[in-house]
């Protein structure tokens, strides 16, 4: 092969190197050529054979400070360096940039693979399963304790007016009184010894939900969106069956699990979205389609024991649907409800003989429920 | 012959090889009369100290740590890792003893695999273990302080192994003249021992803290290796008392001012009290480099010693003024900024509607937009935050520790070879996990 030079053969260079075997920590004074004909850097020490390093073959240390030194090696040698004091060699080293990893790369890639997947399993199976064993065994007086101060963290994390300040519980007198028509009249469809609190938050969310323990939070905006007081029952009714079924227990816990090991991952970077994720997720707790269509069931059995009709619910959410659409925020638990409880719900007409139903408030109790934040 | 070439001094008669002619090593590229550094190859007159040259410059790691946080932002935090790497690059090449710059060959891949391991144990310890406290916590006591407790008790000795073991990943990936260091294995060892010395420390109401700091310091130092040479940590630990006299003096003062405002003088007994919290926090830092120096000036390897002359008060003046120095730059930009968003906020309000047009433009401004921005802002704190200090604060602090620091009989570095590659899967998965990162 005959390599035709365009222009003036390249300038000879020559430098004053420092060299480092790689064995000792004392070096060699270098004198320091490139030998064209071979394509080679010619390292010549004292007392020791020249060194040839094929230029295509040498490395540049990247983000070197001071910027007065250029430190050479060979792609295949880990330890050998070369210094010199002044880049000019660098132009004629086209490949000098190009990455020289030390590591096994691909080996790297099926480790962090496998650690990935080790995080996926606990927290999507480990941790779930571990939770759903010990929701069985709480006792009540914990699972109650664990209900209170998660409410108190998801009326933190509501907080919109950034100043710490915990979203207000609702209770004028009237507001309290009409709330606990509705709850005695359906505590007796309730396990014995199954308490109940139902608390009012100040927030324009059409929505409710459950914690652990009993717990029963309706927001102002659903209040103020039901057209009926049947309607909030039937709500009612329905938190109720996810009550009895501890689906609030099983979900804290999981995601008390869950959450610790995001934060694991993002690092204290994300720390305070993490807090609103809790909530979020406690409040639009998705719970499996058998939770909810068990749900239903259990609440058109209450509502038909307590001489409420069981349309009420199924009436209120296609309303909110027609007039909100999907929008977040409102109910998420419902709007992916299961085909099949979508039928208990409407089916007016498969109520039983003798059913007569009888209203859950009075006009003025209504009222003062559905002001029951003024 | 106008000039004696570093060539030619170090091989005086010898010829040298055919190249060196004088004629030639005056074309060569011009040199600074130091290159190569003198003590840096093997010659007949050794200097008998090596300094420690820092020749980075403020503006370069500025531009540097933003240019990697940018990145580390846009990557959700990915980069972090490389930007670790990189950050650590930069000052260790600036960091030259003898002349000749120490280098850093971590690898950004090996980190990164060392937090997913680190994630995995800990994801288990979070997850199962805190679960299980959690439960437990709430059956027993009805309350999840007790788990809060056991779970931060359990994290306590994992703290000490991943500082023992991000320090030897550091070591074993630092390289000087082309030889590594090292740190022997031996984290648990550091764990049960800084137990120990943490439980007699709190026990004697502080009084044996200079025991804990000589004691934990030896042990880590004595397994630590530059090449074959293994690093001695010398001294007593009753030589760091001398660390302690401001400290001492703080609650001197800080008792003699609880006595007057108690009694009599109430205005100067409060004053008594301001004073020895600002010679505490004095005092804190004079421990810090007091016992930095002390214990220093007491390591050897294979003939080699040190001598460190790090100034307290300096290291105070640069943590102060530039912490302020940094806390005035980001205040202006971003105070305006902030009171940006919070007036959009405040337009989204009822309230300002009454504002007429430039309420109403406010106003329509869409919420996503909104939120965007105050997550932009969050993130553009935090970067800015670190890049500013790593120009104000770290970097004028290790510069200071490296250009006080003298190594003495460099002779002895004839007798140092090369050690094993340590190849340490896990890296400081741990500290990073646990974010322990420290400055660098």
């Amino acid at each position: 092969m005959t390599v035709v030079r365009i222009g003036a053969a390249p300038e000879a260079f020559e430098a004053t190197g420092l060299y480092f075997d790689g064995d000792t920590a004392i070096g060699d004074l270098a004198r320091v050529t490139v030998d064209e004909a071979i394509r080679a850097l010619k390292i010549a020490r004292i007392g020791a054979p020249p060194l040839h390093w094929p230029l295509d073959a040498l490395r540049l240390l990247p983000d070197q400070g001071g910027g007065d030194l250029v430190i050479l090696h060979r792609r295949d040698d880990p330890v050998a360096r070369l210094i010199l004091d002044d880049a000019l060699l660098l132009e004629r080293l086209p490949d000098v940039r190009r990455p020289a990893p030390l590591v096994n790369r691909g080996r790297l890639a099926a480790w962090a693979l496998a650690a990935v997947a080790s995080v996926a399993l606990i927290v999507f199976a480990l941790v779930p399963a571990l939770a759903n064993q010990m929701a069985n065994f709480i006792p009540p007086e914990g699972e109650r304790a664990l209900g209170a101060a998660t409410l108190e963290q998801i009326r933190g994390a509501l907080d919109e007016t950034g100043m710490g300040q915990p979203v207000a519980f609702c209770e004028t007198p009237q507001g309290r009184a009409a709330l606990e028509t509705i709850r005695s009249r359906l505590a007796p469809g309730l396990p014995a010894g199954q308490e109940i609190s139902v608390h009012v938050l100040d927030h324009e969310m059409i929505n409710a939900f459950v914690l652990p323990g009993g717990y029963v939070v309706f927001f102002r905006g659903l209040l103020q969106a039901a057209e009926s007081p049947e309607e909030v029952a039937a709500v009612f009714a329905h938190e109720l069956g996810h009550v009895v079924s501890r689906d609030p227990t099983r979900h804290a816990l999981r995601s008390a699990g869950s959450i610790g090991v995001l934060g694991l991952l993002f690092g204290d970077f994300a720390g305070g979205a993490l807090v609103l994720l809790l909530a979020e997720q406690l409040i639009e707790a998705s719970y499996s389609r058998e939770a909810e269509a068990a749900a239903d069931a259990f609440a058109r059995d209450l509502l038909l024991d307590t001489g409420i009709t069981p349309a009420a619910l199924g009436s209120f959410f296609d309303r909110l649907r027609r007039t909100y659409g999907e929008a977040e925020g409102f109910l998420a638990h419902f709007t992916s409800h299961p085909a099949l409880s979508e039928r208990i719900l409407a089916a007016e007409t498969d109520l039983p003989p003798g059913f007569a139903a009888r209203p859950v408030l009075g006009d003025a109790e209504w009222r003062a429920l559905q002001t029951i934040c003024n | 012959m106008p000039e004696t070439s570093a060539w030619e001094k170090a091989s005086p008669g010898a010829g040298g090889p055919a190249l060196a002619t004088p004629a030639a090593a005056q074309d060569a590229p011009s040199h600074t009369e130091d290159w190569p550094p003198r003590g840096s190859y093997a010659s007949p007159s050794p200097p008998d100290s090596l300094a420690i040259d820092f020749v980075g410059r403020r503006r370069a790691v500025f531009w540097l740590a933003l240019k990697t946080g940018c990145l580390t932002v846009l990557t959700l935090g990915l980069y972090r890792f490389w930007m670790k790497t990189r950050l650590r690059r930069w000052y260790w090449s600036a960091t030259r003893p003898g002349g000749t710059p120490l280098e850093y060959v971590g690898d950004p891949y090996e980190k990164l695999l060392g937090f997913l391991i680190a994630v995995v144990i800990l994801a288990f310890y979070i997850g199962v273990v805190n679960l299980a406290l959690m439960f437990v916590s709430f059956s027993l006591f009805q309350q999840n302080y007790a788990a809060y407790a056991l779970s931060f008790l359990g994290v306590i000795p994992l703290w000490f192994y991943a500082r023992y073991r991000a320090r030897r990943y550091v070591l074993a990936r630092t390289r000087w003249r082309g030889v590594r260091f090292g740190m022997a294995p031996g984290a648990w060892g550091y764990v049960w021992r800084a137990m120990m010395h943490w439980a007699i420390t709190l026990l004697s109401l502080g009084l044996l803290w200079p025991r804990m700091t000589f004691w934990l310091e030896k042990y880590r130092t004595d397994r630590t290796y530059f090449g074959n040479a293994r690093l001695t940590q010398g001294g007593r630990w009753t030589m760091l008392y001398r660390a302690t006299w401001p400290l001492l003096a703080a609650l001197l003062l800080g008792g003699l001012g609880s006595a007057l405002a108690l009694g009599a003088g109430r205005g100067e007994g409060y004053t008594l009290i301001l004073a020895a919290w600002g010679l505490a926090a004095y005092g804190y830092v004079y421990y810090r480099v007091e016992t930095t120096r002390l214990l220093a000036n007491h390591k050897s390897a294979m003939g080699l010693a040190l001598t460190a002359r790090p100034k307290p008060f300096r290291i105070l003046m640069i943590t102060v003024l530039g912490t302020l120095a940094t806390a005035l730059v980001l205040a202006l930009p971003l105070g305006l900024l902030g009171f940006g968003v919070a007036l959009v906020q405040f337009a989204q309000t009822e309230v300002m509607q009454e504002f007429g047009e430039l309420g109403a433009l406010l106003a329509a401004l869409p919420r996503p937009l909104l939120v965007a921005l105050g997550v932009a802002l969050y993130f553009a704190i935090f970067l800015l935050w670190a890049t500013f200090t790593h120009a104000w604060v770290t970097m004028p602090t290790w510069r200071h520790y490296a250009t006080t620091l003298t190594i003495h009989n460099p002779a002895a570095l004839s007798r140092v070879s090369q050690r094993a590659r340590d190849e340490f899967q896990e890296a400081e998965g741990f500290a990073e996990a646990l974010d322990l990162g420290a400055s660098i």
